[in-house]
C-alpha cells in the first residue's frame, strides 16, 4: 500500500523529530529537497569564491613560509568546494538540475555567495584578519551543523572543518606577529579589523528569521539562528581582540549581564542587501574572474570525460 | 559549440597503511576511472597520509536500506557472544586459586 505525499511528509518529520539522519537515496519532502540545494551550493559555490580575496595575496605575501600556508589555505578552500558540491548534485539530480547548472547559477546571480568574499583586501593586515575572524566566523557557523539532520553534509563538514581548524590557526598567526610588531604594523591590523567589522556583523545573516532559515531550523538541517550564531562568534573572539590592545570599532560594544548578550550597534543592512544583488565592492570583478576561467577551462572539462562508445 | 561534459560519480576509499582495511571518505566526478584515482588524492589526501586508493563507480555498489533497521535486528541477546558476560564470572573462580583470568592482550604478547 503506497503512501500519499502527505503521510510520507508527517512520516519524515516523524523521523526527524526522532533525530534520525538523512540520507541522499532517502525519500524527502520537495521543500527540504530545494532548501538544501540552495543552502548547499551557496555554501559550495562561497568557498571557491573565498579563493579570490586570498590569492590576491599569494605573489605579496611578505615570507616564503606565509606564502606556502597561504597557498596550502587557498587549495584547501577549492577542495572544500568540491567536496561540498558534490554533496549538492546528489540533492539537486533528482531536480534535474545538474554540476553546471549548479555552478553556472552563479554568473545569473540565482545563487548567491557570502558577503565576507565581495570585501576587498587591501593590506597583509586585511589577509590576517580573513584567516583568523572570517574563518573563525565560518568555524563558528559550520561547526554549528556538524550535527544536522543531513547526513552526507554533517559527515563532509568534518572534514572541511578540521581543515579551517588550520585556517584559524594561520590567520591567528599572522594576526599575533603585527600585534607584536612595529606601531605601523599594530595598526594596520587595527584597521583592519575596523574595516572588516560591518563585513563580520553581515556574515551571520539578519537578526529577523527568513522563511528559508525557518524550513531549515524546522527540519533540523541547522538548529542555531543567525542571532545565536553571532552571538557565539562576539563570545569566542570579543575578548581575545581586546587582550592584544585592540579594539571593534563600536564604542557602545558590551555585554549585558541581565539579558545574557552581547549589545552592538546595527551595521547598516542596506549594504548587505546591496551584496545580495551583486553590487559589492569587489562583486563584479571576482566574479567575472571566475566565468572566465570557468569558460576558458571548458576545454578541461571536456578533455575529462568518459569517452562515448562510438 | 561543446556539449555539456558526462561525468560520473566514483565512491572513494582510503587505506591508511597496510594493517588497515580501506575506509570510505567520500565520493567524486569523474570521466575514467584513472581520473577520478587523480581527484580522489586532490580532494581527501591534502593531509592524510595513504598507501592506497580504490574508487568504484556509485552504480557498483550495492547497500542495505536504511529504511528497513530490521535488516540488522538480532532475533535475541547474544550476550553468549560476548567476553563481557564470562569476566565477572571466571574471575570470580580464578581468585580460589589465586589467579585471575587471562584476557586476550595476556595471551598475545610476549
Amino acid at each position: 500500500m503506497s503512501m500519499t505525499y502527505a503521510e510520507q511528509t508527517t512520516e519524515f518529520m516523524a523521523r526527524i523529530e526522532a533525530g534520525e539522519k538523512i540520507e541522499a537515496s532517502d525519500w524527502m519532502p520537495d521543500e527540504y529537497r530545494i532548501a538544501l540545494v540552495r543552502f548547499i551550493q551557496m555554501h559550495a559555490l562561497s568557498e571557491i569564491m573565498g579563493a579570490y580575496p586570498e590569492k590576491e595575496w599569494v605573489p605579496r605575501a611578505p615570507t616564503l613560509a606565509r606564502k606556502l600556508s597561504l597557498m596550502s589555505k587557498v587549495q584547501d578552500e577549492m577542495g572544500h568546494g568540491q567536496l561540498i558540491l558534490r554533496i549538492a548534485e546528489d540533492l539537486a539530480a533528482p531536480l534535474g538540475k545538474s554540476r553546471e547548472d549548479l555552478i553556472e547559477e552563479l554568473f545569473t546571480g540565482q545563487c548567491k555567495f557570502h558577503n565576507v568574499f565581495h570585501m576587498p583586501a587591501p593590506t597583509w593586515a586585511d589577509c590576517g584578519v580573513i584567516g583568523w575572524l572570517v574563518d573563525g566566523a565560518a568555524v563558528v557557523s559550520q561547526g554549528a551543523l556538524l550535527d544536522s539532520s543531513y547526513a552526507p553534509y554533517a559527515r563532509v563538514l568534518k572534514r572541511v572543518c578540521a581543515e579551517e581548524g588550520f585556517h584559524i590557526q594561520h590567520g591567528e598567526s599572522i594576526c599575533l606577529a603585527l600585534a607584536e610588531g612595529t606601531p605601523e604594523q599594530r595598526q594596520s591590523l587595527q584597521d583592519a579589523i575596523n574595516r572588516w567589522w560591518e563585513a563580520l556583523l553581515h556574515f551571520f545573516g539578519p537578526k529577523e528569521v527568513s522563511n528559508s532559515a525557518n524550513i531549515l531550523l524546522k527540519y533540523r538541517f541547522r538548529v542555531k539562528t543567525n542571532e545565536e550564531l553571532r552571538q557565539k562568534f562576539f563570545t569566542k573572539y570579543i575578548t581575545r581582540v581586546n587582550a592584544l590592545g585592540l579594539t571593534v570599532p563600536d564604542p557602545n560594544f558590551h555585554w549585558d549581564e541581565a539579558t545574557q548578550l552581547w549589545i552592538y550597534a546595527d551595521p547598516d543592512w542596506s549594504r548587505l542587501k546591496a551584496i545580495t544583488r551583486n553590487e559589492g565592492p569587489m562583486s563584479r570583478e571576482r566574479l567575472r574572474l571566475r566565468q572566465l576561467s570557468y569558460e576558458q577551462a571548458a576545454w578541461v572539462r571536456q578533455a575529462l570525460t568518459a569517452p562515448v562508445a562510438v | 559549440m561543446l556539449d555539456k561534459p558526462v561525468f560520473s560519480i566514483y565512491e572513494v576509499f582510503m587505506q591508511k597503511d597496510q594493517m588497515s582495511p580501506h575506509v570510505h571518505v567520500g565520493s567524486v566526478d569523474a570521466g575514467t576511472p584513472e581520473d577520478a584515482l587523480l581527484l580522489a588524492r586532490e580532494n581527501f589526501l591534502r593531509r592524510d597520509e595513504a598507501v592506497s586508493l580504490w574508487v568504484v563507480r556509485q552504480d557498483a555498489i550495492h547497500a542495505t536500506p536504511y529504511s528497513d533497521p530490521d535488516w540488522f535486528a538480532h532475533p535475541a541477546e547474544k550476550a553468549y557472544r560476548m567476553t563481557q558476560s564470562y569476566a565477572r564470572e571466571n574471575n570470580d573462580r580464578w581468585r580460589k586459586y589465586k589467579k585471575r583470568m587471562l584476557t586476550l592482550d595476556d595471551v598475545v604478547k610476549d
